[in-house]
C-alpha cells in the first residue's frame, strides 16, 4: 500500500507536530497546526476511501513493547474506529480555523495542547491492545485539563478539577478490569497477553464477566457521559473555551461510546445479554433526563451541552440493542452527534467571540448575520434529526433496533420495562424538537436590537463549516456506502452477542481484523 | 579470583578512589566545582561498567556467602548510578564544598555495597554507610536549629531500626546457623515461629529507614529541615537502596502468609496516609516527604507478590520514582530561586520559565500515575503482579489510594498554570542551567527506561 496510508502516521503527525510547535518560534506555529492537522486530515481521508471493511491487515501497526507482558504498540483500523478517524481529524482541523483569530490560538501551549489531545484521541480509537488503549484514553486528560484551566472561563480551575478526577475515578476501575483480563490471560494460556485479539478467545466466568463488565460501562457513562453520572459535564462545558468544548462533546465524549461497542459487548457477551435491559432503560433515563433538562435551560451553552448529553444517550440505547440495524444506528449517531454538536459549539464559540458575554442574550440573528443563522440551523436541524440529515439515520436505526429488540423481550416474557423504556425514547426526539426549535426561534428571531453589532461570518468561517455540513447531508441522503465498510465489524459485534463465547472461533474474532478468510 | 575481585567490583573501587581524591581536595581547602565535576565522572565510568557487565551477563562470587554480583546487583547499581550522575550533574552549579561530595559517594558506597551482599554482615554494613552519611549531609551547611533536630531525630531513629535489623539478623542466626541471605529467605516459607520473628524485625527495620507508614515519623521533618538538595537525595537514592536493600534480603522466594498481610497491611496504609496527609501541606519539602511515605508504600506492596516478579517491578518503580523525583525537586529549585520552600513559587510558573514548569507539571502528574508517563508503567507492574497473585482486595484499595494522591498533584500542575500575577523574579542562571542540564538529563532517562522497559526487564 502506498505510504500516505500509514495508519501510524495518524498519530505520529499531531504528536510530532506538537513537539515542533512548542518548541518552535511563535510565529508561524498556527500554521504549522493547520498543516499537521489538514495533513493528518487527509490521511484519514485516504484510509476511509481505501477502506473496504476487509482490508484492515493493511492499516495495521504492530511493534513489540514490553514484550513479557504482551503489551504491543497494534494500531489498525478496524470498522469500529472508521467513522471516528475520520471525525475526529475533521473536528480539529474545524476546531482550528475557527479559533483561528482568538487570542488563545497565537500562544503555542494551546496548539501544542491541541494537538497532543488529537494523538491522544486517534490513539485511543486505533489501539488493539488494551494496555494501550488504557494509556491513549487516560492521556487525554491530562491536555483536556491544561485546556480547561489555563484558557477556560472564570471559574475554571473547579471545571478542570471536577473534569480530570470524575473521569479518573471511571478510568481507575477500567484499568482494574484491564490488569484482570490480562491475569486471565495468563492463568489461561501461560503468557501475559493485553492484545484485544488474544483476550476474545479468553473463557470469561461469569463473575469476571460481570466486573469487567460494570467497570467497562462505569468508565464509559462517566466519559459520554449517562444521567446520574454527568455532573461533571454542565461546568466543563460551560467553562472550556469554545474550541475545547467542541473537541469534548464532538470526539471526546465519543470515547465513551466507543468503548461500549468495542470493549464491554465484546468481551462480555453473557453479561452483555443479561444487562441489556437494565442498560436500555438507564439510556432512555438519560434521555429523557438531557432533554428536559435541556429544556429549562437559558443559557444556550448549557442547552446544548444537554442536548448532547441526551443525544449520548441514543447511543447507548443503540449498542446494547444488539440488532445489526441499531449497531449501525449507534455508529452513525457517534459521527453524526460529533459533526452537529461539534459544529453548535464552534458556532456558539463564534458568536461569543464577537459579543463577549452578551452572546447568550442575542436574537434576531436571521436579519443581523444570516449566513451565521443558516448554518446555526442547518445544524440543529440535524440535531433534531430532521430526515435527510445524519441525525435521522442514526436516531431512526437505533429506535429501530432498539424496538425489535424490546418486542423480542416482550414478546420472550422478559418484560414490558424495555418496550415502554423504548417508546419513552421516541418522546426524547419530539423533546429535541421542542428544545432545540425553541432555542433556534430565540437567537434567530424575535426583536432586534440596535446597540448590538454583529459581523456576519466572513469567508473562512463559513467555508470551515462546508466539510461537517457536506458529511452530514451525505450520511443523511445514501448511508449505504458507509455501512457497507463497517458492515463486517457490525456483524462481529452482533455475533459476539448471539453466540456463546465457547462457540467463538478463532476466524469470527479475526473478522475484524481483516484476515484472508474474513467475510 | 583476583580479576573478578577487581573487574566486578570496579564501581567500588572507583568510588573509593573518588573517596580518598576528595579527601585530599579538601585538605587543600578549595576545588568544590573539581570535586562536582570529579563525581560525576567517576558516576559515569561507573555507569559504563556497569553496562559493559551487563552486556556481557557477568557474574561472579567474590567472596562465598558475602559478596556475589548477580543480575539484580549490576541492574540496582546501574539504577543508583545513574540517578549519581543526574544528581550529581544537577548539584554542580550549586557551589558545594568537597565535603559534599564525600558524604554523597560514602552514601553511594554504602548502596553499592548493599547491592552487592549476599550475607548479612556486608548488608549490613552496607545499609550504615548508606545513612550516616545522611545525618551529617542534613546538617551540613543548612545553617538553621530545625535542621539539627531533624538531623538528630533521623539519627536516632535510625539507629533504632539499625538495632532492629540487627536483632533480626542474631535471630536469623541462631534458627538457621548461618549470616547467608539465602538461608534466612529458605526459612522464610516455613511457618518457625524464630525466623518470623527475625522477619518482622528485619521488615519494621526497613521500614523506619524507608519510612513507611506507621514508622514514618522522622520523614517530614527531617525533609523539611534539609537544604533542597539534601532532600532531593534522602527521598531519591537513600530511599530507593533502602527499599532496593529490602528486596534483596527478601526477593529471592515468597513471603509466607503472616508477612504478606503485614506488608500488605503496611503498604496500603503508608499509600493511604502519605496521599491523605500530603493534600494539606503547602511546604513543597514537607509535601515531597508525604509523597515519598506513598510511594515508599507502593515499593513495599509488590513484596505481596508471588509470581516471581517481584524483584524486577520494584528495580523498574524505584527506577523511575528516584529519576522522577530528582527532576521534580530540579524544577522546583529552578523555579523557586529564593529558596522559600512555599508551593506558592509555583504559581504561574509556565508563565515565567515554560521548559522547567512543564518538565515539573508532567513529573509530578507521573509521579501521580498519570499514563503515558513513566510513573504509569511502574504502578502498572506492580499492580499486575500483585492482582496477579490474587490479592484483589488490596490493590483495589491501593488503587484508591492513588487516586486521592492525584488530587495534591493536580493542585500543584494547576498552580504551574494559573495566570502570571507578579513581576517575573530571575533567578540565579548558572545555578539553573546546570539544574536545567540535570533535569534534562533526567528526562531523557525516563524517557529511555518507558520506551525500553526491558533494560531493567531482562
Amino acid at each position: 500500500m502506498s505510504e500516505i496510508m500509514n495508519v501510524e502516521l495518524l498519530i505520529a503527525l499531531p504528536f510530532i507536530g506538537a513537539f515542533l510547535v512548542a518548541f518552535l518560534p511563535a510565529t508561524g506555529s498556527r500554521l504549522l497546526s493547520l498543516l499537521v492537522t489538514l495533513a493528518t486530515l487527509s490521511v484519514a481521508g485516504n484510509i476511509f476511501a481505501t477502506f473496504d471493511g476487509t482490508n484492515s491487515a493493511d492499516f495495521t501497526l504492530n511493534i513489540p513493547w514490553m514484550n513479557d507482558l504482551g503489551v504491543n504498540l497494534h494500531l489498525a483500523v478496524d470498522g469500529l474506529n472508521l467513522y471516528l478517524l475520520l471525525l475526529t481529524t475533521l473536528i480539529f482541523a474545524v476546531v482550528l480555523v475557527c479559533s483561528w483569530t482568538t487570542a488563545a490560538c497565537r500562544r503555542p501551549l494551546f496548539l501544542t495542547l491541541l494537538l497532543f489531545l488529537e494523538a491522544g484521541l486517534v490513539g485511543t480509537f486505533l489501539s488493539q491492545n488494551l494496555i494501550l488503549f488504557f494509556i491513549f484514553w487516560e492521556a487525554v486528560l491530562i491536555p483536556m485539563f491544561i485546556m480547561i484551566l489555563v484558557f477556560g472561563g472564570a471559574k475554571s480551575k473547579s471545571a478542570a478539577f471536577t473534569f480530570f478526577l470524575y473521569t479518573l475515578a471511571g478510568s481507575v476501575l477500567l484499568l482494574a478490569a484491564i490488569i484482570l483480563l490480562g491475569v486471565v490471560s495468563w492463568q489461561q494460556t501461560g503468557v501475559w497477553s493485553f492484545e484485544y485479539n488474544d483476550i476474545l478467545n479468553l473463557q470469561l466466568n461469569w463473575e469476571m464477566q460481570l466486573f469487567v463488565f460494570t467497570a467497562i460501562v462505569l468508565a464509559c457513562a462517566i466519559k459520554c457521559p449517562l444521567f446520574p453520572l454527568h455532573s461533571w459535564l454542565p461546568l466543563a462545558y460551560s467553562e472550556s473555551p469554545a474550541a475545547g468544548t467542541a473537541i469534548m462533546a464532538g470526539a471526546l465524549s465519543k470515547m465513551g461510546a466507543f468503548a461500549l461497542i468495542k470493549l464491554a459487548v465484546p468481551l462480555c457477551p453473557q453479561v452483555a445479554v443479561f444487562a441489556a435491559p437494565w442498560l436500555l432503560v438507564w439510556a432512555v433515563i438519560s434521555i429523557l433526563y438531557g432533554a428536559i433538562m435541556a429544556l429549562r435551560q437559558t443559557d444556550i451553552k448549557l442547552l446544548v451541552a444537554y442536548s448532547s448529553l441526551s443525544h449520548m444517550g441514543y447511543i447507548v440505547l443503540g449498542v446494547f440493542s444488539f440488532y445489526e440495524t441499531a449497531l449501525h444506528g449507534a455508529l452513525f449517531q457517534t459521527f453524526s452527534h460529533g459533526l452537529a454538536v461539534g459544529g453548535l459549539f464552534l458556532l456558539l464559540g463564534l458568536l461569543e467571540q464577537r459579543l463577549g458575554d452578551d452572546y447568550k442574550n442575542v436574537t434576531a440573528l436571521s436579519t443581523a448575520a444570516p449566513r451565521f443563522a443558516v448554518l446555526l440551523l442547518l445544524f440543529i436541524l440535524t440535531s433534531i434529526a430532521l430526515p435527510l440529515t445524519s441525525g435521522f439515520t442514526g436516531e431512526f436505526m437505533i429506535l429501530l433496533g432498539a424496538f425489535q429488540k424490546a418486542f423480542a423481550l416482550w414478546q420472550g416474557q422478559a418484560g414490558a420495562t424495555s418496550l415502554v423504556a423504548v417508546l419513552f425514547a421516541c418522546s426524547g426526539i419530539v423533546l429535541g424538537a421542542g428544545y432545540m426549535l425553541r432555542f433556534a426561534r430565540k437567537i434567530l428571531y424575535g426583536k432586534s436590537r440596535q446597540e448590538m453589532i454583529l459581523p456576519d461570518l466572513g469567508l473562512r468561517e463559513t467555508l470551515v463549516f462546508v466539510p461537517l455540513l457536506f458529511l452530514i447531508l451525505w450520511v443523511g441522503i445514501a448511508p449505504a456506502g458507509y455501512m457497507a465498510k463497517v458492515q463486517p465489524a457490525v456483524t462481529f459485534v452482533a455475533e459476539r452477542v448471539d453466540s456463546t463465547p465457547a462457540s467463538i472461533d478463532l476466524s469470527l474474532a479475526t473478522v475484524l481484523h481483516g484476515d484472508a478468510n474474513g467475510r | 579470583m583476583a580479576a573478578d575481585l577487581f573487574y566486578g567490583l570496579l564501581p567500588e573501587h572507583f568510588l573509593l578512589a573518588l573517596l580518598v581524591v576528595l579527601m585530599f581536595i579538601e585538605i587543600i581547602g578549595r576545588g568544590g566545582r573539581a570535586a562536582g565535576i570529579l563525581f560525576t565522572i567517576v558516576m559515569i565510568s561507573g555507569c559504563a561498567v556497569l553496562l559493559n557487565q551487563l552486556g556481557q551477563n557477568y557474574s561472579a562470587m567474590i567472596v562465598a556467602d558475602e559478596i556475589v554480583i548477580d543480575h539484580f546487583a549490576l541492574v540496582a547499581r546501574l539504577v543508583v548510578f545513574a540517578c549519581g550522575i543526574v544528581y550529581g550533574v544537577s548539584c554542580l552549579g550549586n557551589n558545594e564544598k568537597p565535603k559534599f561530595w564525600i558524604l554523597l559517594t560514602s552514601s553511594l558506597l554504602g548502596a553499592s555495597i548493599v547491592f552487592v551482599s549476599s550475607g548479612f554482615i556486608s548488608l549490613f554494613l552496607g545499609i550504615e554507610l548508606l545513612s550516616l552519611p545522611a545525618f551529617a549531609l542534613i546538617v551540613h551547611r543548612a545553617g538553621n536549629t530545625n535542621a539539627t533536630e531533624a538531623a538528630l531525630k533521623y539519627l536516632l531513629l535510625s539507629a533504632v531500626a539499625s538495632a532492629m535489623i540487627l536483632f533480626g539478623i542474631s535471630m536469623t542466626y541462631g534458627n538457621v546457623g548461618t549470616l547467608v541471605i539465602r538461608d534466612f529467605a529458605g526459612s522464610l516459607s516455613s511457618d518457625n515461629l524464630l525466623s518470623v520473628v527475625a522477619a518482622i524485625l528485619i521488615l519494621c527495620g526497613f521500614f523506619l529507614k524507608a519510612a513507611v507508614f506507621p514508622f514514618h515519623g522522622w520523614a517530614p521533618d527531617a525533609y523539611s529541615g534539609a537544604r533542597l538538595q539534601v532532600t532531593t537525595m534522602l527521598s531519591s537514592i537513600v530511599k530507593g537502596a533502602v527499599v532496593l536493600a529490602l528486596v534483596r534480603v527478601f526477593g529471592a522466594s515468597p513471603l509466607n502468609d503472616h508477612l504478606v498481610g503485614m506488608v500488605a497491611i503496611f503498604g496500603i496504609a503508608s499509600i493511604l496516609y502519605g496521599n491523605l496527609s500530603a493534600m494539606s501541606q503547602t511546604q513543597f519539602k514537607r509535601l515531597l516527604a508525604y509523597s515519598s511515605i506513598a510511594h515508599a508504600g507502593y515499593m513495599v506492596f509488590a513484596l505481596v507478590d508471588n509470581t516471581g516478579h517481584r524483584t524486577e517491578d520494584v528495580l523498574y518503580y524505584v527506577a523511575i520514582y528516584a529519576l522522577t523525583t530528582i527532576v521534580a525537586c530540579s524544577c522546583f529549585a529552578i523555579l523557586d530561586p529564593g529558596d522559600n520552600d512555599d508551593l506558592d513559587a509555583l504559581n504561574g510558573a509556565f508563565a515565567k520559565r515554560p521548559l522547567p514548569a512543564v518538565l515539573m507539571a508532567l513529573s509530578l502528574l507521573s509521579l501521580a500515575g498519570i499514563p503515558p508517563l513513566p510513573g504509569f508503567l511502574g504502578k502498572l507492574m506492580i499492580f499486575k503482579s500483585v492482582i496477579a497473585s490474587g490479592y484483589q482486595w488490596p490493590a483495589v484499595l491501593a488503587f484508591a489510594g492513588s487516586f486521592v494522591g492525584v488530587t495534591f498533584y493536580l493542585g500543584m500542575v494547576a498552580r504551574i498554570f494559573k495566570p502570571q500575577t507578579e513581576q517575573a523574579v530571575a533567578g540565579n542562571l548558572t545555578r539553573s542551567s546546570w539544574v536545567l542540564g540535570g533535569t534534562l538529563l533526567g528526562v531523557f532517562l525516563l524517557v529511555l527506561l518507558a520506551v525500553f522497559p526491558g533494560l531493567v526487564f531482562i
